[in-house]
């Protein structure tokens, strides 16, 4: 039996008595696509920073590719060396930059560099279907269909092991909500990506989902 | 909601009203007696401008303002940015004691600087260190409302993929520069508007000169022309900045979770380092020079109950000078947070502008305006000193209070007059009791400012009365150090006292 790709072992992270997941265990394989749902302030976005790195667990391990990331109180692997892409549920595009230079800024961290790391760019924003047109745009000036395809984008110009997605499509209107859903789940199949999308919507775990996992009260229902 | 005829436009255009005549009317004076010869001004200002020696006062007063900007901002900035993004221990308190040297008067500082450096303070280098010290507070609140404005996910998103290093240089700053430089411009202004320090160190700027021509040689006309160009650089470049601060000059928005976790933690050791550093060279040094140099001194008690009168007059006109402050900038600060955006941004950036003016320039407005044999004219009596407080410190707390009152939604007053309730009983109801901190925050310090004001105070008080700063200042040339010293450090414990109190009134609300 092979061993999983991410190992989440007793996990517990606490906000001042409130929030957070509480001893939470979980195996996910290489190329599983799981979507994590419950209610609000049930731990699922907890759940993503803590897999991400942003947050340090209170008590309990995780385990990525066969290295702990992260102990108690302590994330023995940063953010950065993860190979994770992450889109937030804001989408968090820096306004200060265009669409191009959002995802060349990741793509420069992943260590792509001169004309390489433009014909990386193109490709990845032409597999995420973003006009090259709406390139030289800031995120202000594109809608949000297209500031959810750049958010992507820029998720994944790092060729990253692992995708988290904390409610990619909650903000846009149901017709584009199912055209956005069905390519991504398409695009993850390419490039066979492991991935978990946190999500209220059934119809996304429906879609999107190799196997659904619900949160309740900062705990995973068994 | 409120109709024409409701209360509210009877207080809000009384304050107005108050608002023009006091701060606006006497810069407006000193324009008009300039210019009202234009042959006459025109020569004159050419005769001061062309002149070789205005040419240095010239050179001297921008080095100040520009070194003091690029310094102030160097120092306050790294803070800031540490204030906003750390999980510090006892943040409030080392807050304050970052701010506190902004609070206490700039001559102070200079005086522990001749205490320490000697002949050495006594240059314009001096004067650019004791300016400093005084004004990097600003640099550091800026950046840190700037940063607490960035929502923390932009940042966690750059760490997944980039060095702590590059995520400040890429995301974080560009997005705090604007505020951060126009900040930097609002120093320059203050700076080049400041009067004890270089008059302290005896460094040749505009408004030493203003002081000197009213002052020493009663020109009341050179003195005049020497403060337009002041007035003129003061109000382009003020006005520069509040166009690109815009609503920022003093919202802040901060982050429900409190600072995001992993992003630049590893610096934290070093951020400690630094503002216990600060702490240190910036108010520690200063103030043990002071006690060092006054307790030289025969006796403290015996000095301070030598300028008795001086400190009782003090304490007496800076009490009501920062109560008038309070309750005309609640008035303004309220017709502001309730006034159209385009309308809002303008006073905003007229209180900046207003808040920039040199103290010698707004005293010489005063006596223009005042000095006059009418039966309405404060000239020569201590309503003058009160009149300078108002017009120098009613800009920068009205635009404080208005950023308290914009947090007070206006649905809350809607649903108060829906309920039956006139407006001032809305006010004293609704929203009074949730802008009490903010209004205790603004008469602490405007009574720190107060009482610690002597650019306009030096020009307008009436013969034979005397408030402490203008008995230190005039004190420096003709007193033992020992005494001067005892007398600054006397005022600097009565500042920093409320400024202590206001703290824990902060901590405790915090907390609960």
């Amino acid at each position: 039996m092979t061993s999983p790709f991410l190992r989440l072992a007793a996990v517990t992270k606490r906000y001042g008595g409130h929030g957070g997941i509480e001893d939470v265990s979980l195996e996910i394989s290489a190329g599983e696509s799981v979507v994590v749902v419950g209610p609000s302030g049930s731990g699922k976005t907890t759940l993503l920073r803590l897999v991400a790195g942003l947050e340090r667990p209170d008590a309990g391990e995780i385990w990525l590719d066969g290295r702990r990331v992260a102990e108690p109180g302590r994330n023995t692997v940063p953010a950065t060396d993860r190979k994770v892409g992450f889109v937030f549920q804001d989408l968090a595009l820096w306004p200060h930059l265009s669409a191009f230079a959002n995802v060349e800024f990741a793509a420069h961290s992943a260590g792509h560099s001169g004309t390489d790391r433009t014909s990386r760019i193109n490709e990845i924003l032409r597999l995420c279907r973003v006009e090259p047109l709406l390139a030289d745009r800031y995120p202000h000036q594109l809608s949000g269909g297209e500031q959810q395809r750049v958010a992507l984008a820029r998720a994944l110009v790092g060729s990253p092991q692992l995708l988290l997605l904390d409610e990619p499509f909650s903000s846009l209107d149901r017709d584009l909500r199912v055209k956005l859903r069905a390519e991504l789940a398409s695009l993850r199949r390419q490039l066979q990506l492991t991935a978990i999308y946190v999500t209220h919507d059934s119809e996304d775990a429906e879609t999107l989902a190799d196997r659904t996992i619900t949160m309740r009260s900062a705990r995973v229902d068994a | 909601m409120w109709g024409w005829r409701s209360s509210r436009t009877v207080v809000t255009l009384t304050a107005a009203v108050v608002f023009v005549v006091v701060c606006m009317l006497p810069l407006l004076f000193m324009l008009w007696a300039a210019f009202a010869e234009p042959g006459n001004a025109v020569s004159a200002l050419q005769g001061l401008l062309l002149d070789r020696r205005q040419a240095g006062l010239l050179y001297n007063t921008v080095l100040l303002g520009c070194g003091t900007a690029v310094l102030a901002t160097l120092v306050g900035a790294p803070l800031g940015f540490g204030l906003a993004r750390f999980a510090l221990p006892f943040k409030s308190g080392l807050r304050l004691a970052l701010v506190a040297p902004a609070v206490l008067p700039p001559y102070v500082i200079a005086l522990a600087l001749i205490y320490l450096g000697g002949n050495l303070a006594a240059t314009l280098g001096g004067a650019i260190v004791a300016l400093t010290i005084v004004l990097y507070p600003l640099a550091m609140l800026a950046t840190e409302v700037a940063v607490r404005q960035i929502e923390p996910r932009l940042e966690e998103a750059a760490i997944l993929v980039a060095t702590p290093g590059r995520v400040l240089k890429r995301i974080t700053w560009p997005l705090v520069a604007p505020g951060v430089v126009s900040t930097a411009l609002v120093i320059f202004v203050l700076a080049i508007s400041e009067f004890s320090v270089p008059g302290l160190l005896r460094v040749r700027v505009f408004t030493t000169e203003v002081f000197t021509a009213f002052a020493a040689l009663y020109d009341f006309g050179r003195a005049t022309m020497l403060a337009l160009p002041l007035l003129i650089v003061s109000v382009v470049l003020a006005s520069i900045a509040a166009s690109h601060m815009r609503s920022r000059v003093v919202a802040t928005r901060r982050n429900v979770r409190g600072e995001p976790l992993a992003v630049f933690d590893d610096w934290r050791p070093a951020v400690l380092t630094l503002i216990s550093c600060a702490i240190v060279a910036m108010l520690v040094v200063p103030v043990t020079a002071l006690v060092r140099e006054a307790l030289r001194s025969v006796s403290i008690v015996g000095v301070v109950r030598n300028s008795r009168e001086a400190v009782i007059n003090s304490l007496f006109l800076a009490f009501w000078g920062a109560t008038v402050v309070t309750m005309l900038a609640a008035c303004l600060g309220y017709a502001r947070a309730r006034a159209p955006v385009r309308v809002g941004g303008a006073l905003d950036a007229l209180w900046l502008v207003l808040f920039t003016v040199p103290s010698t320039v707004i005293g010489i407005g005063l006596i223009g305006m005042w000095n006059r044999a009418n039966a309405f004219s404060a000239y020569g009596t201590s309503a003058m000193l009160v009149l300078g407080y108002l017009a120098r410190f009613v800009p920068i707390g009205a635009l404080a209070l208005a950023a308290t009152v914009r947090s007070v939604p206006e649905s809350q007053e809607e649903a108060a007059a829906l309920a039956g309730a006139g407006w001032l009983r809305t006010m004293r109801r609704i929203v009074l009791p949730q802008i009490r901190i903010g209004l205790l925050a603004v008469w602490v310090i405007s009574f720190m400012l107060a009482f610690g004001e002597v650019g306009t105070s030096i020009l307008v008080a009436p013969p034979g009365e005397s408030t402490l700063p203008i008995r230190v200042y005039t004190l420096t040339a003709n007193a033992p150090p020992g005494q001067v010293a005892a007398l600054a450090l006397f005022q600097s414990v009565v500042i920093l006292f409320p400024l202590a109190l206001l703290g824990v009134t902060m901590a405790t609300r915090e907390t609960s």
